[in-house]
């Protein structure tokens, strides 16, 4: 049985005068969608301490913490090592206090340089 | 002379954890024995800790390629019991999704059937073009494989002019790519020598084995989840549903082929049909004491979905049956007289999903080989009984950091 070329040529005529599609990461980045879901930022300043996020996150990566006893005014921790990128936060929250950036890069040696804190 | 084999649970030639028995004559598998457990995850134990809200990415997660089948087929069966309407606009959008999905896993099945089949330039083919749908998908929901889309009452993000641009661009190019497909499979003669004839699966042995999706369809029965039982809004699209009638690895390859240019035909027709107004509405936190049965047509076939209520914000029980599970007892027959190197592509035939289908029912004694059953009942006295054992101080126990 012989292998018949013909319909591999033109594929394979195109893909040698084609430049590498490979992009040489840490030197070269490619941009991300403008919806992607980075990492979760979160403004305190508009925080009123429901704590629906904290009910709501799949992952128990979110507390929210009281940081006076008079004032209404709100700290809180991430653990992005546990954070699995779903916005949820983002669309429970009633003040629209939390959005996502574009940032992906957020390994670390250690889990613990993963927890952010917003204060 | 006869012999008794196991392959698996780890083995270079399957993708993922099988464990299979088999009694061989030379080269002939004779019998056949399939064990379930290995990879088992325990997720319908975690669903019934878990809010319904927070369930959607749990069930999201029990498959990372029909990762939005499984959020659908919940969300759906949920909103059933929250007797709530879905916006029209999010249903799709739902669906739209749903059927990008297909593409992808389709896309994905080809390039495996061409590596198993040893026809490596396929394989890099689709599987270059399959970049194509995923960036689409990217753009819609942020994400290439968790698409996180579905929420109670419709979806989470809107399809802006733009995207719909962007996808009905790519299409064309999809199209043009399958079209290659089925040009290239057609003339290579080696391919289809070698899955032609491969798995035989009579349409009576497929019926009374419950086989479902595109194995099903390959055995000439014309079953679709969304032409029986229209769910979010197949039956306002035209679509039809694609059969082969060989029985054998060939005819799933061609039926999902065709499913390919139906799912584009569909995306085409969403795009173009989209209705305006809202795409989610509210729904309710706590759902009213009730049970619900979820069908879903996946990629791999009919998944079904369980879920019963107690009206608190948390399911009482979460029943997950994958369309690999109901696919094994077919898996057995086709294996049965064929020849072992067919093991490989008679699997991956099926477009497993072992993660997905495993739940744990059966429990072997390593020593005398006896296999039991054990009933609920049994399996709590057992549990409580461990639960007792277990220093109860661990439990104050801070996280370290």
């Amino acid at each position: 049985m012989s292998i018949k070329i013909a319909p591999f040529l033109p594929q394979l005529l195109r893909s040698l005068f084609k430049k590498p599609v490979t992009v040489k990461y840490p030197f070269e980045k490619e941009a991300v969608p403008q919806g992607f879901r980075g990492t979760v930022v979160f403004n305190p300043a508009k925080c009123i301490g429901c704590n629906i996020c904290v009910n709501d996150c799949p992952a128990e990566a979110i507390d929210i913490i009281r940081v006076s006893e008079t004032e209404k005014k709100f700290k809180m921790i991430l653990h992005n090592d546990r954070c699995i990128h779903c916005a949820q936060c983002v669309d429970s929250c009633p003040t629209k206090t939390y959005h996502m950036d574009l940032e992906y890069e957020v390994a670390a040696f250690s889990r613990h340089a993963l927890k952010i804190e917003y204060k | 002379m006869e012999y008794k084999v196991a392959l698996g649970p780890q083995h270079p030639a399957l993708h993922e954890a099988v464990s299979l028995r088999m009694t061989l004559d030379g080269e002939i598998i004779r019998d056949a024995d399939l064990k379930l457990g290995y990879s088992h995850r325990g997720i319908e134990k975690l669903a019934e800790e878990r809010s319904f809200i927070q369930n959607i990415y749990l069930t999201e997660r029990i498959c990372g390629i029909c990762s939005h089948s499984h959020t659908t087929c919940f969300t759906q069966g949920v909103e059933q019991l929250m007797e709530l309407v879905p916006a029209r606009r999010g249903l799709y959008i739902r669906t739209l999704i749903a059927e990008l999905e297909r593409v992808h896993s389709h896309l994905l099945w080809l390039g495996v059937a061409g590596q198993e089949a040893g026809f490596e330039s396929f394989f890099m083919y689709t599987w270059r073009d399959r970049e194509v749908v995923l960036d689409i998908l990217e753009w819609i929901s942020g994400n290439r494989v968790h698409y996180a889309m579905n929420t109670f009452g419709g979806v989470r993000r809107d399809i802006d002019e733009l995207q719909k641009k962007k996808i009905l661009d790519n299409l064309g190019l999809l199209r043009q790519r399958t079209d290659y497909y089925l040009n290239l499979a057609a003339s290579e003669p080696t391919f289809i020598g070698r899955l032609a004839g491969v798995g035989k699966l009579s349409k009576e042995q497929a019926i009374a084995l419950c086989a479902v999706g595109p194995t099903l369809r390959a055995s000439g029965v014309p079953m679709d989840v969304r032409k029986d039982d229209p769910y979010a809004v197949y039956d306002e699209i035209p679509f039809e549903v694609c059969t082969a009638d060989s029985c054998d690895v060939l005819g799933r390859a061609v039926v999902r082929v065709k499913e390919l240019i139906q799912s584009y035909n569909m995306i085409e027709f969403i795009l173009q049909n989209l209705p305006e107004g809202p795409f989610k509405v509210k729904a309710p936190r706590k759902v009213k004491p009730n049970e619900v049965y979820s069908r879903y047509e996946a990629p791999r076939g009919e998944n079904v979905h369980y879920i019963k209520s107690n009206g608190s914000d948390k399911p009482e029980r979460l029943k997950v049956r994958a369309p690999t599970l109901a696919n094994y007892p077919a898996t057995i027959a086709m294996l049965k007289s064929g020849f072992i190197a067919d093991i490989p592509l008679i699997f991956a035939a099926i477009d497993p999903c072992i993660c997905c289908a495993e739940r744990l029912v059966q429990l072997d004694n390593p020593r005398s080989g006896e296999s039991q059953v054990l009933s609920f009942s049994q399996l709590r006295s057992m549990a409580n009984a461990h639960y007792k054992k277990i220093d109860l101080t661990k439990k104050e126990a801070a996280w370290p950091f």
